[in-house]
């Protein structure tokens, strides 16, 4: 699974609708930009502020030219909507998304490894 | 399906502050304003504190005016789309209510 390494964006990750996104990793879907153009692709990454990337993208520009790109980065705020491919299942996305960060931050168990809310030393 | 993602910790029943009152409308039908002259009416499957939504069955209209030139009156135009299953970025949407009731 593919969480990020960074605590703070896996909690803001956690606690947004991102996180449904982020579990969209491999999947084709199109992405309408903020100013009207719109990107379909494979997404490959997608951080807690929505920065997305996409692969294999065919680009439809604000005119309607249509292009072919490798790669494209996609600011969070340039985002205004996402197209959910049919066969998510976006309940199931997200619980599998909330898992694997959860396995990250207890990761080593109780006694073992740095702790992300660490215990008080006294009570 | 039910998704209350704004309040992870906790679930009250009641309305306790305005994202509360959304969160009556879930799995109903919304009428979402944004900008750009634009207007979303879905089925609300979720929401977070953004206001980054999820909408299934989506129905978005546009409407853009159109200036005749000759007489110089407003010509309204709307375009829709339907999109089966949409996730909405919140800092476009500008008021969410239960769907509009013409006449």
């Amino acid at each position: 699974m593919e969480v990020s390494h960074s605590i703070k964006e896996r909690t803001i990750a956690e606690n947004s609708l991102v996180i449904l996104l982020q579990g969209l990793h491999g999947q084709v879907t199109t992405v309408d930009l903020r100013d009207e153009s719109t990107a379909t692709g494979r997404i490959t990454n997608v951080d807690a502020f929505m920065n997305v990337r996409l692969a294999e993208v065919t680009f439809t520009d604000r005119q309607g030219t249509v292009s072919h790109l490798d790669e494209l980065f996609v600011t969070g705020r340039n985002v205004r909507y996402v197209h959910i491919p049919d066969e998510v299942d976006i309940r199931a996305t997200i619980e599998r998304q909330l898992q694997a960060i959860h396995r990250v931050r207890f990761f080593g168990g109780r006694d073992k490894g740095r702790k992300e809310f660490p215990r008080a030393k006294h009570k | 399906m039910l998704l209350n993602i704004h309040r992870v910790q906790q679930t009250t029943n009641t309305v306790e502050e305005p994202l509360d009152l959304i969160r009556l409308s879930l799995d109903e039908r919304i009428y979402v304003k944004m900008r750009n002259d634009r207007e979303l009416r879905g089925r609300l499957h979720a929401y977070d504190q953004h206001l980054n939504m999820i909408l299934g069955d989506v129905e978005e209209t546009v409407t853009t005016i159109e200036i005749d030139e000759e007489t110089y009156e407003e010509i309204y135009k709307s375009t829709k789309r339907n999109i089966p299953m949409l996730f909405v970025r919140g800092d476009g949407v500008v008021l969410v209510a239960p769907p509009l009731r013409v006449g």
